[in-house]
């Protein structure tokens, strides 16, 4: 999939994927001798899961191999390789998150020129909660690999989700907000700390001030609260600090300052305007700022270990971009502190500006994928951002592209991609999910929803070839082909059904199946075997078989088994006028096969001697045209049931019948 | 539309129904039991237990609701492999259920409870009812058990080979099979004990008479629609009452007290393929259908002058978006409990407070 031409562009790269074979097909190390002796692998791919099936195989023919080779027991497995699996554990995941998805496309359908934001809000927040109810499930589970690193992509896929809906759906409503308040929210939330374990820890360890003043973990701790914003903490922590004998007054003093000035830090708030607001956030900045110059003033003096640590938290608290990048170990801290203490009232536009001059400060070989995907992110690099998402789950790239294109900013990646990138990824999801066997029709609504014609060609290519196992699976198929109007894959699965019935003996069922799609060959020799298996045993059985079938077709074999039928009931009745009729209207009506027509003769001849007048001298002359006809035909081939016997005697009849109706007329 | 209580299984649960009372005795069990069964991957028969609602204490309070809310709506109690995926499951009595596989099987099934609370289900016998002319087996649609209290008691089976396999409960190899249709025949059900009833995928209902089983008694069709049958029910006391679900999303009430001339009314309740429907056991006013569309529908087709009017209420959940494709509604409690199963893998559940008995 390269496909991407910047050049400071990761090519998307497929995590590779080993499967071992247990038991092997050689001996470990000796491959060459193996092949050596006429052998290698073959292998066929699955058409709907990843799955590959694997057999040795002869280079050769064996029989054109002049020694003899010896087969081994190994030789003859056939093996089953999968690879990219949706593992079980997701499906409740898969399905909530399938149902808002769903909701989320008909949601834009139905107002095309409004985006709602509410609503793509509410259902942003349904995907987060269906992310953490994973998580959570996944720490109820029993501990394991798989368990951990499904929990880590769940976190980090909620750590992206989060922030996405954050900087292009939340502070993009209109309102003008501060992007602030919601980053530190996400901040503290996916990114939790300092650890509430440290404080009660740090307390716990120090019962008075003294020994708190004088445990080496509190200052860090202090400095990281502040670092976080969580201002009402750091204060309550230097109140506890600040009694201590052995700080020196003016640490002790300048503590209960600052701890008054944390709890004094303004907030924002919906009815206050940003010019009121901007004017109380200068008034405490400049408090901190000349409390910075005191403290500073009085370490030049002299050295005091925890003022510096309290100066420590005033710079960081005051903004200054050197302590924050100090104290931050990661660039989301760093990038907080600048928000909450420097431009406390930054929209989403500044992101990318402060995300560089906070990044650059940091070594970026040493990021994960999920500082990488989140970095990119708010430097608003989209495309890169779309493939990192992909590293990291199909399912977050899939629905991150997808949320994108309905706020409308998927445009820069088109630009980039040379894929319709939310084609490409919603279909990379809907391929990943068939290979679950329950989550087929989850897998056709990704495709359809894709609504476009390529996802719609893909679709009707794996839909052909879903496995029809019952009936009802059958018609589960049929109905998504009609909801996404693939009329032709319809066509092909009523030509599968139809074959399938025929061979399990069904043929009303299969005539049903291929009447739908106007397979008139197809009907016909299902018609021509019901009629040969009439004349092998005598017994007129299909009556049942025709019936059931007959408000759904027109076919003209199926009509003519059916007037055939109904001929036979009045015969056996004793209508023999209108057993007449019918027979009559079968062969004006050319609605049999030329090999019936012979056997249709022959069962008129007792009607032709019968004591009753059935045919008259038309009708009789008619007969004589159908016999010319077929005479005709027995003379180019013999291969007809009916032989030249029969005709003659059916002759003889219509000649007789003849005479009598001129006679009676 | 009201909104169904969700609980995911991930499982896609295609049987589902309610176990009669151990106690023998309606109003006296504390603890419901019924049995799902599931499909594709994971082809197991479950059973669960949820607490009664009659015993549960009435309060309307707000928290009281957001506790319940939470707590999962049923428990997994036993759970046992099932060959083939399961497409319908009947319980004659409380220890005993029979389902119909989509390898043409019929099996029983035992249910143990030991005296320190365990349970446990056992297969005891199973026995291929249904397969094609060439040998391939046929999936069995639908079953159902003879209403009657004898012993004997048998159940009747249909499949994809046009057959009905008649079988005594107690000896299964007793089987008899019949083929009376060229199609799939898509439900089954016993309007007396001594009458079975088919619905097929032609669109006709058949009725056979029990004592002459290859002899169709009577056909039914529509003549103005082309309708497929999926599914069909009769009614609990009045037998010449029927009602069958279309693969168009209507639910059809027969009324064949005159074979030559039968009454039917449509009612268009659902979008897409009926799959199971059934008379309300406890008022039979009301039919409840499941459908391909996720949603369940509860049609009230008598009007009744002073209290309701006919008209339908729909049940679905935001969570299940894919096909119901079976329910039960409990016949032996006074709450009206619905349970039902999705192809996206949920249980789902509705409970509502019974109406004063409608006898007044």
């Amino acid at each position: 999939m390269a496909r991407l031409g910047t050049d400071k562009f990761v090519v998307e790269r497929e995590k590779e994927v080993a499967t071992r074979l247990s038991p092997g097909v050689f001996p470990t190390g000796r491959q060459s001798e193996w092949s050596a002796q006429n052998r290698t692998l073959t292998h066929s791919v699955h058409p709907l899961t990843n799955s590959v099936a694997l057999c040795v195989a002869g280079k050769q023919p064996r029989e054109q191999l002049k020694t003899e080779i010896r087969v081994y027991e190994q030789d003859q497995r056939i093996y089953v390789c999968g690879f990219g699996t949706t593992p079980d554990e997701r499906l409740s995941f898969i399905n909530d998150t399938h149902a808002v998805f769903s909701a989320i496309q008909s949601i834009m359908d139905a107002r095309e020129t409004h985006v709602g934001v509410d609503a793509l809000l509410r259902m942003s927040a349904l995907y987060r909660e269906a992310m953490l109810r994973q998580v959570r499930v996944l720490q109820d589970a029993r501990d394991s690999e798989f368990v951990r690193s499904e929990s880590d992509v769940f976190q980090a896929m909620h750590a992206v989700w989060h922030l996405l809906e954050i900087v292009y759906v939340t502070t993009n409503s209109g309102l003008s907000a501060s992007v602030v308040p919601y980053y530190m929210e996400w901040l503290n939330f996916n990114f939790p700390a300092p650890a509430a374990a440290d404080g009660e820890r740090i307390i716990g360890s120090s019962p008075d001030s003294n020994a708190l003043a004088q445990n080496p973990d509190v200052w860090p701790y202090v400095q990281k609260l502040a670092l976080r914003g969580h201002v009402t903490t750091v204060a309550n922590m230097l109140e506890r600090i600040a009694p201590a004998q052995v700080l020196s007054a003016a640490a002790s003093r300048w503590a209960r300052e600052l701890a008054q000035t944390a709890r004094d830090m303004p907030l924002a708030s919906s009815d206050e305007t940003s010019g009121s607001f901007n004017a109380r956030w200068r008034r405490w900045n400049s408090g901190l700022q000349s409390m910075a110059t005191n403290i500073g003033s009085m370490l030049d003096k002299a050295d005091d270990d925890a003022l510096s640590a309290l100066a420590m938290v005033v710079d960081v608290m005051r903004g200054d971009a050197d302590s924050i990048s100090r104290v931050g170990d990661t660039w989301q801290d760093v990038l907080g502190a600048v928000l909450l203490y420097s431009e406390p009232t930054a929209q989403t536009e500044r992101l990318p500006a402060l995300a560089q001059l906070v990044l650059e400060q940091f070594e970026s070989d040493d990021f994960t994928l999920v500082d990488r995907t989140l970095a990119a992110l708010v430097r608003h690099e989209l495309p890169e951002f779309l493939v990192y998402c992909n590293q990291i789950d199909a399912w977050l790239s899939a629905h991150v592209s997808d949320l994108m294109q309905h706020i409308g900013i998927l445009d820069s990646c088109r630009r980039v991609f040379k894929v319709e990138p939310r084609e490409h990824y919603l279909v990379f999801l809907g391929e990943r999910y068939l290979t679950h066997e329950g989550l087929w029709r989850v897998a056709m609504d990704y495709f359809g929803l894709c609504r476009t014609r390529v996802s719609q060609n893909i679709m009707g290519e794996y839909i052909v070839r879903m496995p029809l196992e019952s009936d009802r699976k059958a018609q589960q198929v049929l109905r998504v082909c009609e909801r996404y109007k693939l009329t032709e894959a319809m066509e092909r699965v009523h030509r599968q059904l139809g074959r399938q019935k025929w061979q399990r003996g069904r043929l009303g069922a299969a005539i049903a199946h291929f009447v739908r799609v106007n397979d008139s060959s197809a009907v016909g020799q299902i018609c021509d075997q019901l009629w040969a298996e009439y004349l092998a045993s005598g017994n007129l059985t299909y009556g049942p078989i025709i019936d059931s079938v007959l408000a759904t077709s027109a076919h003209d074999r199926v009509r003519f088994l059916t007037v055939y039928r109904d001929f036979h009931e009045c015969y056996k009745g004793g209508e023999f006028k209108r057993a007449g009729k019918l027979l009559l209207s079968i062969l004006v009506g050319e609605i049999a096969p030329s090999h019936a027509v012979p056997d249709l003769l022959v069962d008129s001849i007792p009607l032709l001697e019968g004591d009753a007048l059935v045919f008259g001298a038309d009708d009789t002359l008619e007969l004589m045209r159908c016999a010319e006809s077929v005479a005709q035909s027995l003379v180019d081939s013999d291969v007809c049931g009916v032989g030249r016997d029969e005709l003659s005697i059916f002759n003889v009849a219509c000649a007789r019948n003849l005479a009598r109706s001129y006679v009676m007329q | 539309m009201n909104s169904l209580q969700v609980q995911p299984v991930a499982r896609k649960i295609t049987g589902i129904r309610w176990l009669p009372p151990r106690a023998g005795n309606a109003y006296t069990d504390t603890d419901l039991y019924f049995v799902s069964g599931s499909s594709a991957k994971h082809k197991e028969l479950v059973l669960w237990t949820t607490a009664n609602p009659d015993f549960q204490p009435t309060d309307d309070d707000k928290d009281n609701d957001d506790a319940e809310s939470s707590s999962p709506l049923a428990t997994l109690v036993a759970k046992v492999k099932h060959d083939g995926d399961v497409h319908d499951i009947a319980a004659p009595a409380s220890d005993i259920v029979a389902t119909a596989s989509s390898f043409g099987m019929i099996s029983i099934y035992n249910i143990g409870h030991t005296d320190n609370g365990d349970s446990s289900l056992s297969l005891r016998e199973a026995v291929t009812a249904h397969k094609f002319a060439n040998g391939e087996p046929a999936v069995a649609t639908s079953l159902s058990v003879q209403p009657t209290n004898s012993a004997d008691a048998e159940i009747a089976s249909c499949g994809e080979d046009g057959r009905i396999s008649y079988a005594p409960i107690l000896r299964l190899d007793a089987l008899q099979r019949h083929e009376v249709d060229s199609t799939v025949i898509t439900g089954v059900c016993w309007p007396m004990p001594t009458q079975l009833a088919i619905a097929t995928r032609a669109g006709q209902v058949k009725l056979f008479d029990r004592r002459a089983p290859a002899e169709v008694q009577a056909v039914f069709v529509d003549p103005s629609n082309t309708y497929e049958f999926e599914c069909i029910a009769a009614h609990p006391s009045q037998s010449f009452r029927l009602a069958t679900g279309t693969d168009t999303g209507a639910v059809l009430l027969w009324d064949i007290r005159n074979p030559k001339k039968p009454a039917m009314e449509a009612f268009n309740v659902h979008e897409s393929n009926v799959w199971s429907v059934g008379f309300h056991p406890s008022d039979a006013a009301k039919i409840v259908s499941c459908s391909e569309d996720a949603s369940l529908a509860v049609t009230q087709w008598v009007s009744d002058s002073d209290r309701q009017s006919r008209g339908v209420r729909h049940l679905s959940g935001f969570f299940n978006t894919l096909s119901v494709n079976c329910f039960d509604v409990c016949p032996f409690t006074r709450t009206s409990i619905i349970i039902a199963g999705s192809d996206s893998g949920n249980l789902l559940m509705e409970k509502t407070a019974a109406s004063d008995f409608a006898i007044y």
